[in-house]
This record gives structure tokens, sequence and C-alpha cells, in this order.
């Protein structure tokens, strides 16, 4: 009864303004949805509201962790109530992992040594390994339609858009958005994304495309007769000059020949856990072109092989004994230095 | 007299940013197709109950928030929102007299509209879900409708906002 008499209430003094001051509905309407409609295409054409945006930004992270904070809170208590068993069995499980992938690691030594030596007999620069960063999972888009999420890392940190972001196992996406203290990362199964990939068994090229569900890639215009088959590991080609080349992206799971389809139909499963991470690595690639890292490298060596030059020109000097040979050892010398020794050889 | 006078409006304010909250805190994925629109079903709630104190520049700039928050297009979200609460203002005065259920079915039909011009703009940036599950947000909010209603009702008069 009290409720009907304050809403009747309310009611008399609500009409009046409603209808006496400032523009009507329809007219609000119109001048808020042209604003609307003005602002999206200036956002989505033009590159000058993207500051602004970005700045904005701000109160995204403080949003996401306090939405967040239920979840986190949980986890927490559970991690306190967690009883020592099962403490003693994950650590078990750790040591058991560690040992595993210490013995990758030693192996991986040796390939990394073997790689290094086959990089100076072809005369390239040397193996650069690429700078990371580690990130923190703060938010997942709500939006069910596209594969996106929000990282702790933001332009403050360095980060810039389409950098790579990769978890333990694989690839995950690239950096669409930088806001100061976030960013906003486009994963690779999202309807929108596509990645140049390679077999990693024979180097057959290809472009991976998202599909919208979390545990599948397509290989698109792959010919019938390609030599792909499942269980083949897709790692990133480099080619878009975007991603690093030789990440694993994902594993064949399915090639269906249909001779109604003028292309096989090649489906993947991202090697990234890309719904369960929780901890990324953010790259750090190299902004040269592929022109200029040739030329330095080519420099680089031309400068060194000046200087093996020089110093066996001065160790010559000093003993000065066989001077026909020397003469003409600076020829080969241009070669890279481990051809030196052969010629060495039959003159002792 | 004192009816018109604002008093405890921060709660319409603390409300609307719960809203905010509970558009991007995390749900499990089945849930995920469902999320209710919880901006429109608070913004609707004080529109009839206060509609001197909230109107469409209130929704519009809640709307650029949620797009700021969602990575969305600026302005998308805005213009929904605008949308919802120039429907609900222009049935502001029959809405109020419904009984609950009634308004559920029409506020069905206001959000499903919303939903319709959101799938169109998502079309437009280029991720469109492939089936009616858009629709599906609308259902679930109208039929949450009565307990946010109840709930915020509870609070109006519990601070006595006006």
């Amino acid at each position: 009864m009290q409720l009907f008499v304050t809403g009747g209430c309310v009611e008399e003094f609500v009409i009046k303004p409603l209808f006496t001051k400032g523009p009507s509905l329809g007219v609000r309407l119109l001048v808020l949805a042209v604003l609307s409609v003005a602002l999206m295409v200036v956002d989505a054409r033009f590159a000058f509201l993207k500051p602004f945006r970005s700045q904005l930004g701000v109160i995204v992270e403080p949003i996401y962790w306090l939405g967040n904070l239920p979840v986190t809170l949980w986890e927490n208590t559970t991690q306190e109530l967690s009883s020592r068993t099962e403490l003693a069995a994950e650590n078990e499980k750790l040591k058991t992992e560690q040992l595993l992938l210490q013995r990758r690691l030693q192996k991986l030594a040796a390939l990394t040594e073997q790689n290094v030596r086959l990089r100076e007999l072809l005369n390239s620069a040397a193996l650069v390994d690429d700078d990371v960063l580690a990130t923190e999972l703060i938010g997942i888009d709500p939006n069910p339609f596209t594969h996106r999420i929000l990282i702790d890392k933001g332009e403050k940190d360095g980060v810039v858009i389409g950098q790579p972001v990769l978890d333990a196992r694989g690839l995950m996406g690239q950096v669409v958005e930088v806001m100061p203290y976030s960013a906003r990362v486009l994963l690779l199964t999202d309807t929108n994304h596509s990645i140049p990939v390679q077999v990693n068994r024979n180097g057959l090229r290809a472009i991976a495309s998202g599909t919208g569900n979390p545990e599948r890639l397509e290989l698109r215009h792959v010919a019938d007769t390609a030599d792909i088959k499942v269980g083949d590991l897709l790692v990133s080609s480099g080619l878009g000059q975007r991603f690093p080349s030789g990440y694993p992206v994902a594993t064949v799971s399915e090639v269906i020949h249909d001779s109604g389809q003028p292309f096989a139909i090649v489906r993947a499963i991202p090697t990234a856990s890309l719904n369960r991470s929780r901890y990324m690595l953010l790259v750090f690639t190299d902004t040269r072109t592929p022109e200029q890292r040739a030329t330095e490298s080519a420099e680089a060596e031309v400068a060194a092989d000046q200087k093996a030059l020089e110093e066996k020109a001065e160790t010559a000097a000093g003993s000065n004994t066989p001077a026909p040979s020397q003469s003409t050892a600076p020829a080969p010398a241009q070669a890279p230095s481990t051809t030196a020794p052969a010629p060495v050889r039959p003159a002792q | 007299m004192s009816a018109t006078s604002p008093r405890n409006v921060w709660v319409i304010w603390v409300s609307m940013l719960f809203a905010l909250l509970l558009s991007v805190s995390p749900l499990p994925d089945f849930m995920e197709m469902g999320r209710p629109l919880w901006l429109a079903l608070f913004m609707t709630y004080w529109l009839l109950a206060l509609p001197q104190r909230v109107g469409m520049l209130t929704a519009w700039c809640f709307g650029l928030l949620a797009d700021v928050l969602n990575g969305a297009l600026l302005g998308q979200n805005a213009l929904i929102l605008t949308l919802v609460t120039f429907l609900v203002l222009s049935l502001h005065q029959r809405l109020r007299m419904f009984p609950l259920s009634q308004q559920c079915i029409v506020l069905l039909m206001v959000f499903g509209l919303a939903q319709l011009v959101q799938l169109w703009l998502n079309a437009l940036t280029g991720n469109r879900p492939p089936t009616l599950v858009f629709i599906l947000p609308a259902v679930v909010s109208a039929l949450l409708w009565p307990w946010v209603s109840m709930i915020l009702r509870w609070l109006q008069q519990r601070f006595g906002v006006n």
C-alpha cells in the first residue's frame, strides 16, 4: 500500500519534467545513436581515437581484478586447506616432471651446440635467442564468440601490438590492443585469426585459421596430394613476419580427403592449452627486416674475415718462414675460418 | 515535496558499477553463452523507479565504459544501451502498471531487439555467432528480471533512494 502511494507520488513528479523540459525522447535517441555510430566508425577506421582509448583502459585492470576476486579468494582458500597428502603427491609429480624436462634439456644443449656449429658452417649469423617477458592472465573476454584474453603487462612494460604470446607448450596468439598496464591478446582459435605454419617433418607450408572452437584449427587450401599426416607437428614458419619461426603451433588431428572438395580438409589441435594456461610469455622478436638482418650478418662476417686476415698477416710477419704459402693463403681465407685449416694440412 | 530532492543517489551509481563488474566476471563456458545483460537489467530498474535521476545520457556513458571493458568498438554497447533506454522510457507508463510476469514478456522483446542490433553490429566487425544463441542472453535476462527488480527495490527502500 505504502509502495503504491510513493510510486504514484513519484509518477506525478516524473511526468512533468519528462514532457516539459529538454528535447523529446526520439531526438535524444537520434543524437546519441548518431554519436555512437560516429564513434564506432572512427574507432574502426582511424587511429586518432586509439590513445584516448588506451588511456581509458587504465580502469580495465582493477575491474577485472575485482571481478576475479571471488575466484582468486576461493582458489587461495582451497590451496590453504588442501591436505598434506595432496601436496606431497603434487610434489612427487613435479619432481618427475622436472626430471623429464632435465633430460630433454640435456639433449637440447647438445642440439643447440650442433645447431650453432652448422650455422657457422653455413656462414649465417649467430643464433639469437628471443627475449621473453613472463605475464599472467587477468581476464577473459566476456563475449563467448571471440577468443581474447587480458594479460597483466602493457605499454609500460614495452608490449606492442602484434607481439606473439606463448605458453609452455606452444604459441597462443598475438597482442591486438595495448593499454597502459594491460593488453588484450587474440588467440589462435579466434575466427578472425590465421597463422602461417610449416609441417615440422617436411617443411610443407600452410595457413592455420581459427575456427571459434578452442580445441581446433583448420589448415586452409592444402592440396589433396600434399604430404600431411595425422600426428604431424605444425610449427610457425615466420613467413608472416609477425610470429617468430620454429615455435610449435598445433598437431594434425584429422586429414579428410573428400573427392567432392577442391582441397583436403585438415584439422589440428593447438599444442598450447589455450583455455587453461595462466602464465604466458611475451616474445620480443628482432624488429629488423630479413634484408637488414642479412646485410648486417654479412657485414659482421666481412669484419671477422678481415680480422682473421690481419691476425694471420701478423703471425706471418712474426715468424716469416714460408713466404710463398702465406701469399696464397689470403684467397681461401675469404671463406669461413673453419676451412682455413684445410690448405694448411698438405703443407705440413 | 521532498520527493524531488535527490537522496542517496550514490546507491544507483554503485549498483550500476556492480552491474558492470558482473558483466565481465568469469563464468563457466556453458553459462558464457547466456550471460545476462546485467547493465540493461539494472538500468531498466532505475529507469522505471527513478526516471528523473537516470536517463539516456547515463545509459550512454555506462555503455561506453562497457565498450572499453569488453574491447568492443567504442560506441557499440553505448548504442545498444541507449536503445534499451529509449524503449523502456517510451513504454515507461505502461510497464509500471504491468504485473511482474507481463513486464518479463515486454522486457524479453526489448532485450531481444537489443540483441538483434548487437548481432548486426557484431556481423559488421566480423565475429558473428553462427546460430540463434544470440537471443539466449535476452531470455535469461527476462527470466532474471523479477529477482533483480526485487533486490533493487529492497535496496532502494533500505537506503531511501530518491
